[in-house]
Protein backbone atom coordinates (compact mmCIF):
# COMPACT_ATOMS: atom_id res chain seq x y z
CA UNK A 1 0.00 0.00 0.00
CA UNK A 2 2.61 2.21 1.25
CA UNK A 3 4.73 1.96 -1.83
CA UNK A 4 1.80 2.25 -4.35
CA UNK A 5 0.69 5.28 -2.99
CA UNK A 6 4.42 7.04 -3.39
CA UNK A 7 4.55 6.26 -6.63
CA UNK A 8 1.38 7.65 -7.57
CA UNK A 9 2.91 10.36 -6.24
CA UNK A 10 5.99 10.66 -8.81
CA UNK A 11 8.65 7.72 -7.92
CA UNK A 12 9.35 8.95 -4.50
CA UNK A 13 10.26 5.77 -2.27
CA UNK A 14 10.88 7.42 0.91
CA UNK A 15 9.48 5.53 4.15
CA UNK A 16 6.83 7.02 5.21
CA UNK A 17 6.61 9.01 8.96
CA UNK A 18 3.73 7.76 9.72
CA UNK A 19 1.56 4.41 8.83
CA UNK A 20 -1.42 2.66 10.02
CA UNK A 21 -2.31 -1.02 8.61
CA UNK A 22 -6.06 -1.92 8.79
CA UNK A 23 -6.56 0.42 11.66
CA UNK A 24 -9.60 -0.40 13.83
CA UNK A 25 -11.12 1.34 16.90
CA UNK A 26 -14.63 0.72 18.12
CA UNK A 27 -16.78 2.36 20.76
CA UNK A 28 -18.67 -0.97 22.14
CA UNK A 29 -20.88 -1.51 18.77
CA UNK A 30 -19.74 1.90 17.03
CA UNK A 31 -17.20 1.18 14.44
CA UNK A 32 -14.99 4.29 13.96
CA UNK A 33 -12.19 3.75 12.38
CA UNK A 34 -12.71 0.61 10.06
CA UNK A 35 -9.35 -1.21 8.45
CA UNK A 36 -8.01 2.37 7.78
CA UNK A 37 -4.36 1.94 5.66
CA UNK A 38 -2.61 5.28 5.71
CA UNK A 39 0.83 6.01 4.64
CA UNK A 40 1.90 9.48 5.91
CA UNK A 41 4.87 10.90 3.35
CA UNK A 42 7.11 12.98 5.58
CA UNK A 43 8.07 16.28 5.14
CA UNK A 44 4.74 17.17 3.41
CA UNK A 45 1.29 18.45 4.54
CA UNK A 46 -1.26 15.88 4.06
CA UNK A 47 -5.16 16.38 5.02
CA UNK A 48 -7.50 14.04 6.35
CA UNK A 49 -11.32 15.52 5.51
CA UNK A 50 -14.32 13.82 6.04
CA UNK A 51 -18.13 14.67 7.02
CA UNK A 52 -18.70 14.92 10.73
CA UNK A 53 -18.43 11.83 12.72
CA UNK A 54 -16.14 10.42 9.85
CA UNK A 55 -13.83 9.79 12.36
CA UNK A 56 -11.04 11.94 12.34
CA UNK A 57 -9.95 12.93 15.75
CA UNK A 58 -10.62 9.16 16.16
CA UNK A 59 -7.94 8.68 14.21
CA UNK A 60 -5.59 11.13 15.71
CA UNK A 61 -6.65 10.11 19.51
CA UNK A 62 -5.25 6.52 18.44
CA UNK A 63 -1.99 8.11 16.23
CA UNK A 64 -1.24 9.67 19.83
CA UNK A 65 -2.51 6.77 21.88
CA UNK A 66 -5.27 8.28 23.97
CA UNK A 67 -7.62 5.69 23.07
CA UNK A 68 -5.70 2.09 22.48
CA UNK A 69 -6.44 0.80 18.80
CA UNK A 70 -9.51 -2.15 18.40
CA UNK A 71 -7.23 -3.83 15.53
CA UNK A 72 -4.34 -3.11 13.12
CA UNK A 73 -1.29 -0.93 14.14
CA UNK A 74 0.06 2.51 13.99
CA UNK A 75 3.98 2.32 13.00
CA UNK A 76 5.94 6.05 13.64
CA UNK A 77 9.02 5.77 11.46
CA UNK A 78 8.58 2.17 10.57
CA UNK A 79 8.59 1.78 14.55
CA UNK A 80 5.24 -0.07 15.98
CA UNK A 81 3.74 1.89 18.76
CA UNK A 82 1.50 -0.92 20.09
CA UNK A 83 1.57 -0.27 23.71
CA UNK A 84 3.43 3.22 24.06
CA UNK A 85 1.79 5.71 26.37
CA UNK A 86 1.28 9.19 24.84
CA UNK A 87 3.84 10.44 26.96
CA UNK A 88 6.29 8.37 24.93
CA UNK A 89 4.65 9.41 21.45
CA UNK A 90 5.19 12.33 21.98
CA UNK A 91 8.99 12.24 22.98
CA UNK A 92 9.71 10.43 20.15
CA UNK A 93 8.35 13.05 17.79
CA UNK A 94 4.79 12.84 17.52
CA UNK A 95 2.89 16.35 18.73
CA UNK A 96 -0.65 17.52 18.20
CA UNK A 97 -3.30 20.14 19.31
CA UNK A 98 -6.86 19.88 19.63
CA UNK A 99 -10.43 20.96 18.33
CA UNK A 100 -10.96 22.86 22.26
CA UNK A 101 -7.18 23.99 22.09
CA UNK A 102 -7.11 22.98 25.68
CA UNK A 103 -4.10 25.64 26.90
CA UNK A 104 -2.60 25.63 30.17
CA UNK A 105 -4.98 28.40 31.93
CA UNK A 106 -3.09 28.53 34.85
CA UNK A 107 -0.51 30.00 33.29
CA UNK A 108 1.09 32.63 31.09
CA UNK A 109 1.34 32.35 27.24
CA UNK A 110 5.44 31.92 27.58
CA UNK A 111 4.94 28.98 30.39
CA UNK A 112 2.51 27.11 28.14
CA UNK A 113 5.37 26.92 25.39
CA UNK A 114 7.87 26.03 28.00
CA UNK A 115 5.84 23.58 29.18
CA UNK A 116 6.05 22.10 25.55
CA UNK A 117 9.89 21.74 26.12
CA UNK A 118 9.38 19.30 28.57
CA UNK A 119 10.35 16.10 26.57
CA UNK A 120 13.41 17.66 25.14
CA UNK A 121 14.51 18.26 28.50
CA UNK A 122 15.67 16.24 31.77
CA UNK A 123 15.86 17.29 35.13
CA UNK A 124 13.51 16.39 37.85
CA UNK A 125 12.45 17.05 41.29
CA UNK A 126 16.14 17.05 42.87
CA UNK A 127 17.50 19.33 40.56
CA UNK A 128 14.53 21.39 40.68
CA UNK A 129 14.50 21.64 44.55
CA UNK A 130 18.20 22.02 44.79
CA UNK A 131 18.48 24.52 41.91
CA UNK A 132 21.57 22.42 40.78
CA UNK A 133 23.87 24.17 38.03
CA UNK A 134 22.31 21.61 35.64
CA UNK A 135 18.79 23.24 36.06
CA UNK A 136 19.83 26.45 36.09
CA UNK A 137 21.54 25.52 32.23
CA UNK A 138 18.37 23.53 31.07
CA UNK A 139 16.10 26.20 32.28
CA UNK A 140 18.04 29.09 30.03
CA UNK A 141 17.64 26.57 26.98
CA UNK A 142 13.86 26.12 27.73
CA UNK A 143 13.20 29.79 27.95
CA UNK A 144 15.37 30.62 24.80
CA UNK A 145 13.59 27.87 22.75
CA UNK A 146 10.17 28.94 24.11
CA UNK A 147 10.45 32.50 22.87
CA UNK A 148 11.84 31.09 19.36
CA UNK A 149 8.73 29.59 19.00
CA UNK A 150 6.76 32.13 20.71
CA UNK A 151 7.66 34.83 17.11
CA UNK A 152 7.46 32.03 15.03
CA UNK A 153 3.43 31.89 15.85
CA UNK A 154 4.31 36.01 16.21
CA UNK A 155 2.95 36.32 19.73
CA UNK A 156 6.23 37.79 21.10
CA UNK A 157 4.15 40.47 22.64
CA UNK A 158 1.78 38.94 24.79
CA UNK A 159 4.59 36.71 26.50
CA UNK A 160 3.66 37.46 29.72
CA UNK A 161 -0.44 37.10 29.82
CA UNK A 162 -2.14 34.60 30.81
CA UNK A 163 -2.74 32.13 27.69
CA UNK A 164 -6.93 32.50 28.05
CA UNK A 165 -6.86 36.02 27.51
CA UNK A 166 -6.12 35.91 24.18
CA UNK A 167 -8.87 35.58 21.39
CA UNK A 168 -9.52 32.12 20.28
CA UNK A 169 -7.30 32.78 16.79
CA UNK A 170 -4.15 33.78 18.95
CA UNK A 171 -4.88 30.89 21.27
CA UNK A 172 -5.03 28.58 18.12
CA UNK A 173 -1.31 29.79 17.23
CA UNK A 174 -0.16 29.29 20.82
CA UNK A 175 -1.49 25.50 20.58
CA UNK A 176 0.83 24.86 17.98
CA UNK A 177 3.94 27.01 19.36
CA UNK A 178 3.22 24.70 22.44
CA UNK A 179 2.97 21.19 20.36
CA UNK A 180 6.24 22.82 18.42
CA UNK A 181 7.89 23.40 21.80
CA UNK A 182 8.00 19.61 21.93
CA UNK A 183 10.52 19.51 18.71
CA UNK A 184 8.14 17.32 17.09
CA UNK A 185 8.40 15.57 13.70
CA UNK A 186 5.26 15.27 12.54
CA UNK A 187 2.45 17.35 13.68
CA UNK A 188 -1.37 16.82 14.12
CA UNK A 189 -3.66 19.20 14.08
CA UNK A 190 -7.07 19.07 14.88
CA UNK A 191 -9.05 21.67 12.75
CA UNK A 192 -6.72 24.64 13.57
CA UNK A 193 -9.17 26.52 11.40
CA UNK A 194 -12.27 26.67 13.48
CA UNK A 195 -13.41 29.26 14.44
CA UNK A 196 -10.87 31.87 13.06
CA UNK A 197 -11.93 34.83 10.84
CA UNK A 198 -10.43 35.21 7.60
CA UNK A 199 -7.26 36.96 8.56
CA UNK A 200 -6.55 34.39 10.61
CA UNK A 201 -6.67 31.60 8.30
CA UNK A 202 -4.24 33.27 6.29
CA UNK A 203 -1.91 33.45 9.31
CA UNK A 204 -2.79 30.39 9.99
CA UNK A 205 -1.96 28.98 6.57
CA UNK A 206 1.48 30.96 6.29
CA UNK A 207 2.26 29.39 9.88
CA UNK A 208 1.44 25.61 8.62
CA UNK A 209 3.80 26.24 5.16
CA UNK A 210 6.17 27.60 7.40
CA UNK A 211 6.41 24.84 9.63
CA UNK A 212 6.66 22.36 7.08
CA UNK A 213 9.52 24.19 5.60
CA UNK A 214 11.43 23.50 8.90
CA UNK A 215 10.90 19.40 7.94
CA UNK A 216 8.34 19.19 9.89
CA UNK A 217 5.80 16.73 8.38
CA UNK A 218 1.92 18.01 8.94
CA UNK A 219 -1.57 16.15 9.25
CA UNK A 220 -4.10 18.61 9.01
CA UNK A 221 -7.97 18.03 9.85
CA UNK A 222 -9.88 20.47 8.49
CA UNK A 223 -13.28 21.19 7.38
CA UNK A 224 -12.61 24.59 5.94
CA UNK A 225 -12.31 23.07 2.17
CA UNK A 226 -10.60 26.27 0.44
CA UNK A 227 -7.93 26.13 3.76
CA UNK A 228 -7.31 22.65 2.91
CA UNK A 229 -6.91 22.73 -0.52
CA UNK A 230 -4.62 25.80 -0.93
CA UNK A 231 -2.25 23.74 2.16
CA UNK A 232 -2.39 20.24 1.37
CA UNK A 233 -0.32 18.43 -1.08
CA UNK A 234 -2.22 15.66 -0.46
CA UNK A 235 -5.48 14.40 0.63
CA UNK A 236 -7.41 11.40 2.39
CA UNK A 237 -10.76 11.18 2.55
CA UNK A 238 -12.57 9.42 5.33
CA UNK A 239 -15.88 8.53 5.80
CA UNK A 240 -17.74 6.59 8.04
CA UNK A 241 -14.25 5.15 9.54
CA UNK A 242 -13.47 4.24 6.06
CA UNK A 243 -10.94 5.51 3.53
CA UNK A 244 -12.55 6.41 0.20
CA UNK A 245 -10.05 8.71 -1.28
CA UNK A 246 -6.68 9.88 -1.30
CA UNK A 247 -4.94 12.35 -4.15
CA UNK A 248 -4.09 15.29 -4.41
CA UNK A 249 -6.26 18.27 -3.89
CA UNK A 250 -7.03 18.27 -7.50
CA UNK A 251 -8.02 14.76 -7.72
CA UNK A 252 -10.44 14.64 -4.62
CA UNK A 253 -12.40 17.94 -5.52
CA UNK A 254 -13.11 15.58 -9.03
CA UNK A 255 -13.93 12.26 -7.21
CA UNK A 256 -16.92 10.95 -7.54
CA UNK A 257 -16.78 9.04 -4.09
CA UNK A 258 -16.02 12.55 -2.48
CA UNK A 259 -18.87 14.54 -3.98
CA UNK A 260 -21.51 11.70 -2.71
CA UNK A 261 -20.28 11.44 0.64
CA UNK A 262 -20.33 15.31 1.48
CA UNK A 263 -23.76 15.64 -1.04
CA UNK A 264 -25.37 12.92 0.76
CA UNK A 265 -24.64 14.27 4.58
CA UNK A 266 -26.17 17.99 3.11
CA UNK A 267 -29.05 16.13 1.72
CA UNK A 268 -29.27 14.98 5.33
CA UNK B 1 4.44 46.76 35.72
CA UNK B 2 1.99 44.74 38.30
CA UNK B 3 4.78 41.93 37.75
CA UNK B 4 7.45 43.98 38.91
CA UNK B 5 5.90 45.53 41.83
CA UNK B 6 4.60 41.32 42.52
CA UNK B 7 8.40 40.31 42.73
CA UNK B 8 9.91 43.39 45.16
CA UNK B 9 6.81 42.27 47.30
CA UNK B 10 7.67 38.69 47.50
CA UNK B 11 11.25 39.65 48.67
CA UNK B 12 9.47 42.48 50.96
CA UNK B 13 7.58 39.77 52.99
CA UNK B 14 10.10 36.89 52.56
CA UNK B 15 12.46 39.71 54.46
CA UNK B 16 9.49 40.99 56.82
CA UNK B 17 8.91 37.68 57.82
CA UNK B 18 12.49 36.30 58.34
CA UNK B 19 13.09 39.23 60.89
CA UNK B 20 9.50 38.55 62.30
CA UNK B 21 10.58 34.91 63.02
CA UNK B 22 13.87 35.21 64.62
CA UNK B 23 12.76 37.96 66.94
CA UNK B 24 9.58 36.20 68.19
CA UNK B 25 11.14 33.60 70.69
CA UNK B 26 13.39 36.81 72.07
CA UNK B 27 10.93 39.30 72.65
CA UNK B 28 9.06 38.75 75.94
CA UNK B 29 5.82 39.64 74.77
CA UNK B 30 5.76 37.19 71.69
CA UNK B 31 7.69 34.60 73.68
CA UNK B 32 4.74 32.95 74.66
CA UNK B 33 4.04 32.41 71.89
CA UNK B 34 7.00 30.30 70.89
CA UNK B 35 5.06 27.36 71.32
CA UNK B 36 2.26 28.48 69.02
CA UNK B 37 4.79 29.48 66.39
CA UNK B 38 6.49 25.67 66.62
CA UNK B 39 3.04 24.84 65.18
CA UNK B 40 2.78 27.11 62.92
CA UNK B 41 6.09 25.74 61.79
CA UNK B 42 4.92 22.48 61.40
CA UNK B 43 1.50 22.77 59.68
CA UNK B 44 3.32 24.70 57.55
CA UNK B 45 5.19 21.82 56.62
CA UNK B 46 2.17 19.63 55.99
CA UNK B 47 0.10 22.79 54.13
CA UNK B 48 3.07 23.23 51.30
CA UNK B 49 2.68 20.02 50.66
CA UNK B 50 -0.93 20.20 49.93
CA UNK B 51 -0.31 22.82 47.81
CA UNK B 52 1.45 20.94 45.70
CA UNK B 53 -0.45 18.71 45.55
CA UNK B 54 -4.27 20.07 45.77
CA UNK B 55 -2.99 24.01 43.85
CA UNK B 56 -0.46 23.38 41.45
CA UNK B 57 -1.20 19.43 40.35
CA UNK B 58 -4.71 19.85 41.14
CA UNK B 59 -5.51 16.68 42.97
CA UNK B 60 -7.39 16.33 46.27
CA UNK B 61 -6.14 14.52 49.44
CA UNK B 62 -8.37 14.54 52.32
CA UNK B 63 -5.85 12.46 54.36
CA UNK B 64 -2.35 14.00 54.75
CA UNK B 65 -2.85 13.77 58.47
CA UNK B 66 -2.18 10.22 57.88
CA UNK B 67 1.27 10.77 56.54
CA UNK B 68 1.76 13.52 59.57
CA UNK B 69 0.77 10.76 61.97
CA UNK B 70 3.35 7.94 60.47
CA UNK B 71 5.93 10.31 60.25
CA UNK B 72 5.61 10.65 64.25
CA UNK B 73 4.88 7.14 65.18
CA UNK B 74 7.62 5.88 62.80
CA UNK B 75 9.76 8.17 64.34
CA UNK B 76 8.76 7.67 68.51
CA UNK B 77 8.57 4.00 67.94
CA UNK B 78 11.86 3.70 66.53
CA UNK B 79 13.69 6.14 69.47
CA UNK B 80 11.51 4.99 72.15
CA UNK B 81 10.69 1.32 71.92
CA UNK B 82 14.48 0.60 69.88
CA UNK B 83 16.34 3.11 70.94
CA UNK B 84 17.37 4.31 67.44
CA UNK B 85 19.23 7.94 67.01
CA UNK B 86 15.98 10.35 66.92
CA UNK B 87 17.79 11.90 63.61
CA UNK B 88 17.99 8.54 62.16
CA UNK B 89 14.57 7.80 63.24
CA UNK B 90 13.04 10.94 61.57
CA UNK B 91 15.14 9.79 58.32
CA UNK B 92 13.70 6.64 58.08
CA UNK B 93 10.18 7.48 59.02
CA UNK B 94 10.33 9.84 55.92
CA UNK B 95 11.72 7.01 53.66
CA UNK B 96 9.66 4.42 55.15
CA UNK B 97 6.51 7.42 54.49
CA UNK B 98 7.25 8.10 51.33
CA UNK B 99 7.24 4.09 50.35
CA UNK B 100 3.82 4.08 51.73
CA UNK B 101 2.44 7.15 49.64
CA UNK B 102 4.66 5.64 46.82
CA UNK B 103 3.03 2.05 47.21
CA UNK B 104 -0.68 3.95 47.25
CA UNK B 105 -0.19 6.71 45.14
CA UNK B 106 -0.49 3.98 41.93
CA UNK B 107 -3.98 2.76 43.06
CA UNK B 108 -5.01 5.70 44.26
CA UNK B 109 -4.57 8.20 41.67
CA UNK B 110 -6.29 5.86 39.42
CA UNK B 111 -9.39 8.11 40.53
CA UNK B 112 -9.96 11.52 39.69
CA UNK B 113 -11.80 14.31 41.57
CA UNK B 114 -14.46 13.72 44.25
CA UNK B 115 -13.41 9.96 44.64
CA UNK B 116 -10.11 10.79 45.11
CA UNK B 117 -10.88 12.93 47.99
CA UNK B 118 -13.21 10.13 49.23
CA UNK B 119 -10.11 7.77 49.10
CA UNK B 120 -7.55 9.92 50.82
CA UNK B 121 -10.15 10.46 53.27
CA UNK B 122 -11.02 6.64 53.88
CA UNK B 123 -6.78 6.19 54.01
CA UNK B 124 -6.98 8.98 56.43
CA UNK B 125 -10.23 7.25 58.58
CA UNK B 126 -8.29 3.80 58.42
CA UNK B 127 -4.79 4.83 59.88
CA UNK B 128 -6.35 6.77 62.35
CA UNK B 129 -8.13 3.65 63.74
CA UNK B 130 -5.40 1.56 63.59
CA UNK B 131 -2.88 3.87 65.62
CA UNK B 132 -6.18 3.99 68.16
CA UNK B 133 -6.46 -0.13 67.93
CA UNK B 134 -2.51 -1.33 67.80
CA UNK B 135 -0.75 1.68 67.86
CA UNK B 136 1.37 1.86 71.25
CA UNK B 137 -0.52 3.36 73.81
CA UNK B 138 -3.26 3.34 72.04
CA UNK B 139 -5.61 6.04 72.40
CA UNK B 140 -3.62 7.83 74.77
CA UNK B 141 -0.67 7.84 72.73
CA UNK B 142 3.00 7.42 73.51
CA UNK B 143 5.16 9.49 76.08
CA UNK B 144 8.96 9.47 76.64
CA UNK B 145 9.97 10.10 73.58
CA UNK B 146 13.60 11.04 73.23
CA UNK B 147 14.56 14.59 72.23
CA UNK B 148 16.21 15.71 69.44
CA UNK B 149 20.24 16.45 69.92
CA UNK B 150 23.29 17.52 68.18
CA UNK B 151 26.96 16.43 69.72
CA UNK B 152 25.76 17.47 73.27
CA UNK B 153 22.89 19.84 72.72
CA UNK B 154 19.84 19.00 73.23
CA UNK B 155 17.03 20.48 71.61
CA UNK B 156 14.76 20.41 75.61
CA UNK B 157 13.21 23.81 75.23
CA UNK B 158 10.56 25.24 73.10
CA UNK B 159 12.88 28.21 72.41
CA UNK B 160 15.77 25.62 70.74
CA UNK B 161 13.17 23.91 69.25
CA UNK B 162 11.61 27.08 68.18
CA UNK B 163 14.68 27.45 65.69
CA UNK B 164 14.86 23.92 64.99
CA UNK B 165 11.12 23.39 63.67
CA UNK B 166 11.41 26.69 61.86
CA UNK B 167 14.72 25.92 60.42
CA UNK B 168 13.05 22.80 58.25
CA UNK B 169 9.77 24.43 57.48
CA UNK B 170 11.65 27.59 55.97
CA UNK B 171 14.14 24.91 53.83
CA UNK B 172 10.77 22.91 52.76
CA UNK B 173 9.21 26.10 51.51
CA UNK B 174 12.36 26.51 49.64
CA UNK B 175 12.84 23.70 48.23
CA UNK B 176 9.21 24.16 47.45
CA UNK B 177 9.57 26.93 45.71
CA UNK B 178 12.09 26.03 43.61
CA UNK B 179 10.24 23.30 42.42
CA UNK B 180 7.30 25.08 41.72
CA UNK B 181 9.64 27.59 39.34
CA UNK B 182 11.30 24.79 37.35
CA UNK B 183 10.13 22.24 34.69
CA UNK B 184 8.73 19.72 37.31
CA UNK B 185 6.32 22.80 38.48
CA UNK B 186 5.13 23.74 34.84
CA UNK B 187 4.64 20.02 34.33
CA UNK B 188 2.29 19.97 38.23
CA UNK B 189 0.65 22.80 36.64
CA UNK B 190 0.15 21.58 33.30
CA UNK B 191 -1.66 18.34 34.62
CA UNK B 192 -4.40 20.55 36.92
CA UNK B 193 -4.80 22.29 33.68
CA UNK B 194 -5.03 19.78 31.24
CA UNK B 195 -4.39 15.94 31.48
CA UNK B 196 -5.06 15.85 27.98
CA UNK B 197 -2.53 18.78 26.58
CA UNK B 198 -0.03 17.66 29.85
CA UNK B 199 0.32 13.88 27.96
CA UNK B 200 0.08 15.51 24.43
CA UNK B 201 3.43 17.82 25.11
CA UNK B 202 5.04 14.40 26.93
CA UNK B 203 4.13 14.77 30.51
CA UNK B 204 4.33 11.31 32.19
CA UNK B 205 1.32 12.40 34.09
CA UNK B 206 0.76 9.45 36.68
CA UNK B 207 3.74 9.30 37.54
CA UNK B 208 3.93 13.06 38.29
CA UNK B 209 0.81 13.14 40.68
CA UNK B 210 2.45 9.84 42.49
CA UNK B 211 5.79 11.40 43.26
CA UNK B 212 4.09 14.82 44.02
CA UNK B 213 1.92 12.98 46.44
CA UNK B 214 5.32 11.08 47.70
CA UNK B 215 6.81 14.46 48.38
CA UNK B 216 3.74 15.67 49.99
CA UNK B 217 3.70 13.00 52.76
CA UNK B 218 7.46 12.98 52.79
CA UNK B 219 6.75 16.93 54.01
CA UNK B 220 4.23 15.76 56.33
CA UNK B 221 5.93 12.60 57.94
CA UNK B 222 9.01 15.01 59.19
CA UNK B 223 7.07 17.77 60.42
CA UNK B 224 5.30 14.57 62.27
CA UNK B 225 8.42 13.67 63.55
CA UNK B 226 9.62 16.83 64.60
CA UNK B 227 5.89 17.16 66.57
CA UNK B 228 6.88 13.74 68.32
CA UNK B 229 10.85 15.03 69.35
CA UNK B 230 9.82 17.89 70.80
CA UNK B 231 6.56 17.24 72.68
CA UNK B 232 7.96 14.04 73.69
CA UNK B 233 4.38 12.84 73.73
CA UNK B 234 2.05 11.92 70.94
CA UNK B 235 -1.64 10.67 70.40
CA UNK B 236 -3.47 9.55 67.38
CA UNK B 237 -5.67 12.36 68.11
CA UNK B 238 -3.29 14.89 66.33
CA UNK B 239 -3.34 12.91 63.79
CA UNK B 240 -7.33 12.45 63.20
CA UNK B 241 -9.32 12.84 59.69
CA UNK B 242 -10.47 16.30 60.90
CA UNK B 243 -6.65 17.34 61.36
CA UNK B 244 -6.57 16.50 57.59
CA UNK B 245 -9.66 18.69 56.99
CA UNK B 246 -8.02 21.55 58.93
CA UNK B 247 -5.26 21.25 57.08
CA UNK B 248 -7.02 21.53 53.72
CA UNK B 249 -8.32 24.95 55.52
CA UNK B 250 -5.24 26.01 55.75
CA UNK B 251 -4.51 25.47 52.48
CA UNK B 252 -7.38 27.19 51.03
CA UNK B 253 -6.96 29.99 53.43
CA UNK B 254 -2.99 30.54 52.27
CA UNK B 255 -4.70 30.32 48.58
CA UNK B 256 -3.72 27.34 46.44
CA UNK B 257 -0.98 27.76 44.55
CA UNK B 258 0.80 29.66 46.71
CA UNK B 259 3.51 28.48 48.32
CA UNK B 260 4.17 31.25 50.68
CA UNK B 261 0.46 31.21 51.70
CA UNK B 262 0.98 27.92 52.96
CA UNK B 263 2.05 29.88 56.46
CA UNK B 264 -0.27 32.70 56.17
CA UNK B 265 -3.45 29.89 56.51
CA UNK B 266 -1.21 28.03 59.31
CA UNK B 267 -0.62 30.80 61.02
CA UNK B 268 -4.59 31.91 60.70
CA UNK B 269 -5.92 28.69 61.78
CA UNK B 270 -3.32 27.46 64.04
CA UNK B 271 -4.22 31.24 65.77
CA UNK B 272 -7.87 30.38 65.33
CA UNK B 273 -7.51 26.47 66.93
CA UNK B 274 -5.16 27.53 69.67
CA UNK B 275 -5.63 31.01 70.87
CA UNK B 276 -9.20 32.62 70.08
CA UNK B 277 -11.43 29.48 69.58
CA UNK B 278 -10.22 28.34 72.98
CA UNK B 279 -13.71 28.76 74.57
CA UNK B 280 -15.67 27.32 71.78
CA UNK B 281 -14.37 23.10 72.73
CA UNK B 282 -15.52 21.03 69.96
CA UNK B 283 -17.42 23.54 68.10
CA UNK B 284 -14.63 25.14 66.40
CA UNK B 285 -14.68 23.10 63.98
CA UNK B 286 -17.95 25.02 62.64
CA UNK B 287 -16.27 27.89 62.06
CA UNK B 288 -13.74 26.35 59.98
CA UNK B 289 -16.49 24.67 58.06
CA UNK B 290 -17.84 28.28 57.77
CA UNK B 291 -14.15 29.69 56.89
CA UNK B 292 -13.77 27.32 54.27
CA UNK B 293 -17.34 28.15 52.34
CA UNK B 294 -17.09 31.55 52.52
CA UNK B 295 -13.28 31.53 51.20
CA UNK B 296 -14.40 28.90 48.61
CA UNK B 297 -17.38 31.06 47.35
CA UNK B 298 -15.84 34.58 47.65
CA UNK B 299 -12.28 34.23 46.93
CA UNK B 300 -11.39 30.46 45.54
CA UNK B 301 -8.06 31.74 44.84
CA UNK B 302 -7.39 31.92 48.26
CA UNK B 303 -7.21 34.61 51.41
CA UNK B 304 -3.53 35.38 50.56
CA UNK B 305 -3.60 35.33 47.68
CA UNK B 306 -6.90 37.98 47.41
CA UNK B 307 -4.96 40.63 49.57
CA UNK B 308 -1.67 40.10 47.69
CA UNK B 309 -3.69 40.59 44.84
CA UNK B 310 -5.18 43.65 46.35
CA UNK B 311 -2.52 45.33 48.17
CA UNK B 312 -0.82 44.81 44.31
CA UNK B 313 -3.29 46.82 43.00
CA UNK B 314 -3.15 49.69 45.72
CA UNK B 315 0.57 49.74 45.40
CA UNK B 316 -0.17 50.34 41.29
CA UNK B 317 -2.68 53.09 42.05
CA UNK B 318 -0.55 54.43 44.45
CA UNK B 319 1.88 54.70 41.70
CA UNK B 320 0.09 55.85 39.20
CA UNK B 321 -0.99 59.11 41.40
CA UNK B 322 2.55 59.93 42.60
CA UNK B 323 3.79 59.60 38.78
CA UNK B 324 0.30 62.22 37.85
CA UNK B 325 1.10 64.78 40.37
Amino acid sequence: MAIQVCTERGGNLSEPILETKSLSKAFGGLVALDKVDLAIEAGKITAIIGPNGAGKTTLFNVITGIYPASDGEVLFQGTPLKDTPPHKRAALGIARTFQNVLLFGNMTVLENIMTGQHPRSRYGFIGAALRLPKAHREEETISLNAMKYLNMVGLGTHAEQNALSLPLGQQKLLAIARALATEPQLLLLDEPGAGLNKLEKQELSDLIRRIRENRISVILVEHDMPLVMGLAEWVIVLDSGQKIAEGTAAQIQKDQRVIAAYLGEEVE
Amino acid sequence: MLARLKGKWTYFVIAALLLFLILIPFNWSLGQYTVLMIFIGLFTMVTVGLCLLLGYTGQVSLGQATFYGTGAYISAVLSKICGVNPWLAMLIAAVATGAFAYVIGYPIFRLRGNYLAVATLALGVIVYILLRQLGPGGPDGMAGIPYLSIGGFVFDTSFKRYFLVWFFCLAVLLISQNIVRSRTGRALRAIHGSEAAAESIGINVDQFKVKIFVLSAVYASLAGSLLAHQMSHISPGSFSPLVSIIIVVMAVIGGLASVWGAIFGAATVSILKYELLLGFGEWDIVIYGLILMLVMIFMPEGLFVRLRELYGRWRFRYAQRGAET
